[in-house]
């Protein structure tokens, strides 16, 4: 999409109050919002409008969630960004797999909100093929596969090196455990959790400025990791 | 199925009984003195009227009396009718032709008719046979339930075989007899033995087999599917027997009697199960929905407070932040009370997996910021702890509430200590909370983790259900949570939870 024009948005709730909501913070922001009060009519919006980014609330009365973004995701590629009110990492999981790109529990926060928007409509947009990444202090050069962190380089093994790349590819939203576990050691490595445990350890103290409380490679709750710029 | 029927014809071809011969004799002792009021030339006629009541007999009497009938009365025929009268020679050809034929036609008349009268006899048995079976059937398809059905089965055999019937039953493990109350005798010890075999080798057994025939009644088992599901038992008069046929529809009975048993216990299952789902589904529901319609409010009042802050910083900053805290509040009790809702409902299944216990610490810290505010916090992980197996969002939620807790039930300003480590052997790691507060009531120690349970002398927040979940969270996964007093005054709770060694845990 070119950025001339604002990023169209459709944002499926059933809930007036949260439709009336996102509509002031995201028309404030200078998205252009569209609503549909239920799944079927999610869908069929979707199809009309071409929205550049869907917001898809999960506890739909008409079709689960899930299940609209399987029909969505039969012929769209658009950004997701889920709403759910459910604790339940299983429900994330589950989401994350159908399609979605990443989640948003509720009760949220507005920087939240449009923190995971930015990030998951980044996935669409040209940009993505930059070559440098920065965070806090640290600055990744992928062209040269070098990580530098107050300008002096940082001795990475192929290994962690590698999760962080695919933590900054993707950086702003959510990876699961398993994204980065097929990613990194193929597809029968799916329980291994444990070693990446431990790489991420390693990343935290080579890069974090506190690695005890990390604050740019995050953990959320059971599902996975976000690198949260800035 | 109450209307009353004969029994079933007892002996299949009864033994001609001592009254149809004397019967038989007098018919023919009749005739003849009829005929003797005849002329003399009328001898023809008595003689036909002699093979007509040796037919008739042979609808009433059996093989027997009808042979001795025709034999009688072909003497007694030629003796006196046949001239000369009284004596047994035979003047003209004639009347030796008559004689013989009459005397051939009367017996192959009287075996004729006696085959004729089997085959319907067969025919009706085998009627009433089909008929006791399908008042069967419809006895058990009315029946509504299992009961019912045995009690209609069994009293219709009583009926039937005019004998008293019993019935055990299989329990669920397939392993014991349960006698049916619907039985019409007890069985006694010496029964009950052979019940047992009955259901052991699936063989018929008792009075009337080769298998303990000492037994006082006859035993059938109930089989499905290769699998004995009950025993029926059938006590005859001592001075009667069950003939073959009369086995052969026992035999039929146990089938359909067991068919009925069966479709019970599957209906029953089929019922078990339903109940079961139905009543997660209706958890399921009801979760989403409260969790819906409570925190829906909850994200508006945040969301608002937020653009509220951002329009206009310089608004009375204070309310936003009291606003922000107690949504925060509020959503975490409705958290605590759905998470009480999970563990209550038993539908709660841990996932286990390699955390970073620093990270799980984080967590529930930053979670609780708020209400820890006044309290300083010291958290010790040591630098080199290996990765934990646990449920990270539940102990999240264990540590959360133990550290709410801390900070709820202590002075503003006490200080507060999260500790994490493996123990000395290795085999549990452990998480530790503990204050310099006032420490446990002896009175509220023992029943610390129950739900609603608060120490009287603490503020009444929360609604107690803080250590209940915690102590939930931590047996799901195998853990246990112990409760003491801090060294140096305060209170103390640890959670400790199995910590495997990696490579058996986790495939390499």
């Amino acid at each position: 999409m070119t950025t001339s024009h604002p990023a169209r948005l459709l944002i499926v709730d059933d809930e007036t109050q949260i439709r009336r909501l996102l509509r002031v913070a995201l028309e404030a922001e200078n998205y252009e919002v569209h609503e549909a009060a239920s799944g079927q009519l999610g869908l069929s919006e979707a199809a009309g409008v071409h929205p550049d980014g869907v917001v898809l609330d999960l506890g739909l009365p008409d079709l689960d969630g899930k299940e609209v973004l399987r029909r969505l995701r039969e012929w769209s590629q658009v950004p997701v960004l889920v709403l759910t009110v459910r604790d339940g990492e299983e429900d994330k999981i589950a989401a994350l797999d159908a399609g979605a790109d990443d989640y948003l529990t509720k009760p949220f926060s507005r920087r939240e909100l449009l923190a995971r928007l930015r990030a998951v409509l980044r996935r669409t947009q040209p940009s993505t093929e930059e070559t440098i990444v920065r965070f806090s202090d640290v600055e990744i050069d992928f062209a040269a596969r070098v990580v530098r962190r107050a300008g002096a380089e940082v001795k990475l093994t192929a290994k962690e090196y590698d999760l962080l790349r695919y933590l900054a590819q993707h950086r702003g939203r959510v990876v699961t455990h398993q994204q980065i576990l097929r990613e990194l050691w193929g597809a029968n490595a799916e329980d291994s959790t444990h070693y990446l445990r431990v790489y991420m350890t390693h990343l935290r103290q080579k890069l974090e400025p506190e690695p005890r409380a990390p604050k740019f490679l995050q953990t959320e709750s059971g599902v996975g990791y976000r690198l949260v710029e800035a | 199925m109450s209307t009353a029927r004969p029994a079933l014809d007892a002996p299949v071809a009864p033994p001609s009984s001592w009254k149809e011969y004397v019967f038989s004799a007098v018919v023919v002792a009749i005739i003849t003195v009829a005929g003797l009021l005849l002329p003399e030339s009328y001898y023809l006629s008595v003689g036909l009227i002699y093979l007509l009541a040796v037919i008739m007999l042979c609808l009433r009497v059996g093989r027997g009396p009808v042979l001795m009938a025709g034999i009688l009365s072909a003497f007694v025929w030629e003796y006196i009718f046949i001239p000369p009268h009284f004596s047994f020679a035979i003047n003209s050809l004639q009347d030796g032709l008559l004689f013989g034929t009459y005397f051939v036609v009367s017996l192959v008349a009287g075996q004729l008719t006696a085959q004729i009268r089997a085959q319907a006899q067969d025919e009706r048995r085998r009627e009433q046979h089909a008929t006791a079976l399908l008042h069967l059937t419809r006895a058990l398809a009315e029946a509504k339930t299992l009961d019912d059905a045995v009690f209609a089965a069994l009293r219709q055999a009583d009926d039937l075989f005019d004998a008293q019937t019993s019935l055990a039953l299989a329990d669920e493990t397939r392993r014991t007899l349960i006698p049916h109350f619907a039985s019409s005798y007890s069985l006694n010890e010496k029964e009950c033995t052979t019940v047992d075999w009955v259901f052991r080798s699936q063989h018929t057994a008792g009075q009337f087999t080769s298998n303990l025939p000492d037994s006082t009644s006859y035993h059938l088992p109930l089989v499905r599917d290769n699998e004995t599901i009950g025993v029926l038992g059938v006590k005859v008069p001592p001075d009667r027997a069950l003939t073959p046929a009369q086995q052969n529809l026992l035999e039929a009975f146990a089938r359909q009697l067991a068919l009925s048993v069966e479709r019970e216990h599957l209906r029953a299952a089929s019922e078990r199960e339903k109940l079961l789902a139905e009543s997660e589904k209706l958890h399921r529901s009801l979760f989403d929905s409260v969790s819906h319609e409570l925190r829906t409010p909850l994200a508006v009042i945040n969301a608002s407070a937020d653009s509220l802050a951002g329009a206009d910083p310089t608004l009375s900053g204070q309310l936003i932040n009291e606003l922000r805290t107690a949504v925060r509040r509020l959503n975490r009790l409705v958290g605590n009370l759905l998470n009480q809702s999970r563990l209550e409902s038993g539908t709660l299944k841990p996932r286990l997996d390699w955390c970073d216990a620093g990270d799980i610490v984080n967590a529930a810290v930053e979670s609780t910021c708020d209400a820890l505010a006044g309290h300083p916090l010291a958290i010790a992980v040591p630098e080199d702890m290996p990765p934990v197996r646990a449920d990270f969002a539940l102990t999240e939620h264990v540590l959360a509430n133990l550290l709410l807790n801390a900070a709820i039930h202590t002075p503003l300003a006490t200080p507060v200590f999260l500790t994490a480590g493996i123990e000395p052997g290795g085999q549990r790691m452990f998480f530790n909370v503990a204050d310099r507060g006032p420490g446990f009531s002896p009175a509220v120690r023992g029943r610390l983790f129950k739900k609603f349970i608060q120490d009287d002398a603490a503020s009444a927040a929360g609604l107690g259900l803080g250590l209940s979940i915690v102590r939930g969270f931590t047996v799901a996964q195998g853990g246990e949570v112990v409760a003491g007093e801090n060294p140096g005054g305060g209170a103390m709770i640890t959670v400790y939870l199995p910590h495997p060694p990696p490579k058996a845990a986790a495939r390499t």
